[in-house]
């Protein structure tokens, strides 16, 4: 989230400008492993008793705690453009992480070579920092089951053969290609991942679970003399093959695409300067996400870097005002049973009635800030440090139709869907806007392409006006990236109305 | 204590799998492997706040039979998890369609040599631990004596050190080592609800390249108190100064939009115009694989092609698309070594600096907005179009008068590209995207009501 910060471990060293898409992503799938749950202790020949020395090696120099992550990951995708089935991928990581915590320090060493010689060295390496002297009892780990399953998932979709994976991926491509004669080109990726966790700690817990994800996204570009425009949309969450039947179909995803791109070819330049803002709904909880979450998640309040850091219980938005952090919604991508710690997740009340009243914790600054757990440690994988992340976000419906608040404005400014945004601890933030509509006598007129919102987090909260009755949450392919580490997320919000805000476009 | 450094035999692992893909039924096979070694520490007020240190490796395989294509990573290396990846991979490929640009490049007789290309700081072993941490807390200390830094987001220090080694079965087998360390500081100013954020950071292959604990945190303070007690401006357009920094993500927007992947798919607006003029006469443009000890040099791209320095730009005339051995077959074009995985990736892609010092153009200012710092995303290669969150600086009368934040900027990389009318002789390559500082004639600057 801040443009100067330490470098990620994977990327640092090239430092691309935002918004050049250089980073290779494999997006995924499973398909080798047929049952639901994969016991470490057999697969990798890991038995608890040598893990549980691993765990005290951990903590031979001092420390409070010792932790190991373990995770294999199996990633299947399939691309499709031009008429074909360009290729197909199939992904494997594994490794395990071993961090020693003493005091406020961390130690971290992650490896992928599972021989017992090389965890043991990860081990020390982790345990290097600690001073002091080894804590007497240790508890034996035991096991401690999960008794929930936010993801149930029917037709998991490493069961499902290449071909049937491939057919939902042309019934999309067909449907953006055919949608209209301006549509010139399509690309669609599906991927699927299942990712198989356990979590061990000298606190005696260990505690597994097993994550599908699925995502498929359709880019769709439509030409018009020399113009041209590309739109996008996607689906998926923790579901399997269900999901493309009876919540989203491939068809839904690419029409939706396509009849973007198709808008934006009408669209016009975005007006500059301050004016009323409509936030649509689902797509705008974007805004939720930057302006609220990310300056809620602990570790930016314990350093005091956040401009929320000292404003607990106090007012900080409008009363319609009320957020919330989610880890526990029903096939979510943003969902989890366990977070990247062990610990089960809460719905987590952040904001209520424009008061703040919640922070999202990890094991760390929930120790040192004296606080209670919320379940909101999450890491990438293996190779890194659990910090405290959203899940699924989103601000809760107000009283208002969306059509009244479209009324309430005679000039100004409507956003519809959104790149991204950003954020800094300051609470200045940028979103980007891909499509819009100019507000003109209460009515949404004329398409918009390309805008900039811009604003400061406290200010923009006072200045939500009205919050409307139609909550709803933005594609499920969101990913969010914070200290170089990539995590799914999902948020949400109403349709809002905001007094004033910057937009940024040509005078 | 550090073990003396030798060189992983990747190649051997990367030749193997090459035998065992074609023994499976490959027609063509390309095996990469990457052993990286990474060390990173953060402090923060004094004190460590992570230390972590690994040894990881990672496999990437491509597979074509019957100008069909299938893919596979893995961090796992044992042979019988590959064996079954490549097994799989060859079975799988039948599911995709033909495609007659697939294939892998053809083996090149010319060989680039690798020690001159200086990627390899042999002294960055011999750092210690030690030494690594007081570096991070020294340039954090000095940031933190200042009495105008009121918070730190903390310094951090890595080092990393990676082999690659590439086989394929036409016959090309090669390994290189590289270095890379890099120290950075995040930092904080001003009062509890007016802060502003700033930081610098400095990364090179040769760690006595790299900037001081002083040099940095100097920077850092000077990048985040000149920020302090912003205004807002009113909405229009002025002359806009690019610093170096931001130079580089503008070169970077140019890149994804000479990138041949974008451009056969169509996902460029420099779609057709090679060898046309886009830009002033002004305007040099290289991606140079070659450059020596610079981060985006390397001998070969991820397909075994030897890099070479490629003109984009010169005298604004769109001179090559870049590209790899795919996206070159779209367009009926060579690969000019630029392949990244899938992708088509940067060297040091590069503008050429002119002869106007920085301040000299500063002092050609009346009004103008110099941008410091930009936010959000909002680049579309499709049209151009540019519209980012910015702060800076407001000049007038050539004199810097007041920062400011809260603004967008709002232009067109296909006007930009016209309107470059003064380019600075401050060209460093801090990243694989590097420019001068450049002067925009016109660009739409957004913030309050008229």
């Amino acid at each position: 989230m801040k443009t100067q910060q330490t470098p990620c471990r994977m990327t640092s060293f090239l430092l691309f400008p935002v918004g050049t898409s250089l980073k290779i992503c494999y997006i995924i799938f499973m398909e080798k492993i047929t049952t639901n749950t994969l016991n470490f202790e057999d697969h990798f020949q890991l038995p608890s008793s040598k893990l549980y020395g691993i765990l005290k090696k951990g903590l031979s120099k001092g420390g409070d705690f010792s932790e190991i992550f373990l995770e294999y990951r199996i990633n299947h995708s399939i691309n499709m453009e031009e008429n074909i089935i360009k290729d197909t991928g199939e992904s494997i990581a594994q490794g395990l992480g071993i961090r020693v915590i003493c005091g406020e320090k961390t130690g971290y060493g992650f490896t992928n070579d599972l021989s017992f010689k090389k965890i043991k060295d990860t081990a020390i390496t982790a345990g290097s920092l600690a001073a002091g002297s080894p804590p007497k009892n240790i508890p034996v780990p035991r096991s401690s089951p999960l008794n929930h399953n936010f993801y149930p998932v029917k037709r998991p979709l490493h069961n499902e053969s290449w071909k049937e994976k491939i057919a939902l991926v042309k019934r999309a491509y067909q449907k953006a290609r055919n949608f209209h004669p301006q549509i010139k080109k399509v690309k669609v990726t599906l991927g699927h991942m299942t990712q198989y966790i356990t979590v061990m700690n000298s606190e005696g817990l260990i505690r597994s679970e097993v994550r599908p994800l699925t995502s498929l996204r359709c880019v769709a570009i439509a030409e018009k003399n020399e113009k041209r425009q590309a739109g996008f949309s996607g689906g998926g969450g923790r579901v399997g093959r269900e999901y493309f039947q009876n919540q989203l179909t491939p068809e839904d995803i690419a029409g939706e695409a396509a009849q973007e791109a198709l808008l934006l070819l009408e669209g016009l330049n975005p007006p500059a300067g301050e004016m009323p803002v409509i936030l649509g709904p689902g797509h705008s909880g974007v805004l939720i996400h930057e302006a609220v979450g990310h300056l809620l998640e602990a570790d930016f309040n314990r350093k005091k870097t956040s401009i929320f850091w000292n404003k607990m219980d106090q007012k900080v938005g409008n009363e319609q005002v009320t957020i919330y952090d989610d880890p526990t919604l029903p096939h979510f991508r943003g969902s989890y049973n366990m977070d990247d710690e062990g610990t089960l997740p809460q719905k987590t009340l952040l904001i209520h009635q424009g008061k703040l009243t919640g922070w999202l914790q990890d094991k760390l600054s929930a120790r040192l800030m004296n606080q209670p757990l919320t379940g909101h440690g999450r890491r990438q994988d293996y190779t890194c440090i659990p910090i405290p992340r959203m899940s699924n976000t989103y601000l809760g419906p107000g009283n208002y139709s969306p059509e009244d608040i479209i009324k309430s404005v005679s000039k100004g400014f409507y956003a519809q869907k959104f790149q991204g945004g950003q954020v800094e601890d300051s609470g200045k933030f940028t979103f980007s806007v891909n499509s819009g509509y100019l507000i003109e006598n209460g009515r949404l007129t004329a398409p918009i392409k390309q805008a900039t919102l811009i604003g400061s987090n406290i200010d923009i909260l006072k200045k939500v006006e009205m919050v409307g009755n139609d909550l709803k949450f933005s594609y499920q392919t969101g990913t969010c990236g914070k200290e170089g580490q990539e995590i799914p997320v999902t948020d949400g919000c109403p349709t809002l109305k905001i007094a004033r805000m910057t937009v940024g476009g040509r005078k | 204590m550090k073990a003396p450094y030798s060189t992983p035999r990747l190649c051997e692992t990367a030749e193997r799998m090459v035998q065992y893909g074609k023994k499976k039924g490959a027609d063509e096979i390309e095996v990469s492997v990457v052993d990286s070694k990474d060390y990173e520490v953060n402090t923060r007020h004094e004190d460590i706040e992570n230390l972590t240190q690994a040894n990881s490796r990672f496999a990437a395989v491509k597979v074509i039979k019957g100008q069909k294509t299938a893919h596979v990573t893995s961090s796992d290396l044992s042979s019988s998890t590959l064996q079954t990846l490549v097994k799989n991979a060859v079975q799988r490929a039948l599911f995709s369609q033909p495609d007659p640009c697939s294939g892998l490049p053809s083996l090149s007789r010319k060989k680039v040599n690798i020690s001159s290309l200086q990627l390899f700081d042999p002294s960055l072993a011999r750092l210690d631990s030690q030494k690594k941490i007081s570096l991070a807390l020294n340039t954090e200390k000095i940031a933190l004596s200042d009495p105008r830094i009121t918070n730190s987001h903390g310094a951090s220090f890595e080092t990393r050190e990676i082999t690659s080694a590439l086989a394929n079965s036409n016959g090309f087998s090669q390994q290189y080592s590289e270095t890379f360390s890099s120290l950075s500081l995040g930092l904080q100013a001003g009062e509890v609800d007016n802060k502003v954020e700033g930081g610098h950071s400095s990364t090179q292959r040769f760690f006595h390249n790299l900037e001081t604990p002083e040099e940095l945190a100097k920077k850092a303070v000077h990048k985040t108190v000149r920020q302090l007690n912003s205004y807002k401006i009113t909405t229009q357009n002025v002359p806009v100064v690019f610093e170096p920094r931001m130079t580089s993500w503008l070169l970077g927007f140019l890149f994804n939009c000479v990138s041949g992947i974008s451009v056969y798919r169509r996902a460029s607006f420099l779609l057709d115009k090679l060898n046309q003029k886009i830009g002033g006469d002004n305007l040099f443009v290289y991606d140079d694989g070659l450059l020596p000890g610079k981060l985006g040099t390397e001998p070969f791209d991820s397909e075994g092609v030897p890099t070479q320095k490629t003109p984009v730009l010169e005298k604004g005339i769109l001179k090559n698309y870049l590209t790899n051995t795919y996206a070159g077959k779209k367009l009926h074009l060579p690969s000019t070594g630029n392949a990244m995985g899938n992708h088509v990736g940067p060297h040091n892609f590069y503008l050429l600096p002119g002869k106007t010092p920085p301040h000299q153009i500063t002092a050609s200012l009346d009004p103008g907005f110099i941008l410091t710092r930009t936010m959000g995303h909002g680049l579309n290669p499709i049209t151009g179009d540019i519209s980012r969150g910015a702060q800076g600086l407001w000049v007038e009368k050539g004199e810097v008068v007041y920062p400011v934040s809260e603004v967008t900027i709002y232009g067109n990389l296909g006007e930009i590209l016209k309107d470059i009318d003064t380019i600075g002789n401050d060209l460093d390559f801090w990243n694989i995207f590097a420019g001068p500082s450049i002067k925009i004639k016109n660009l739409t600057v957004a913030g309050k009501e008229n």
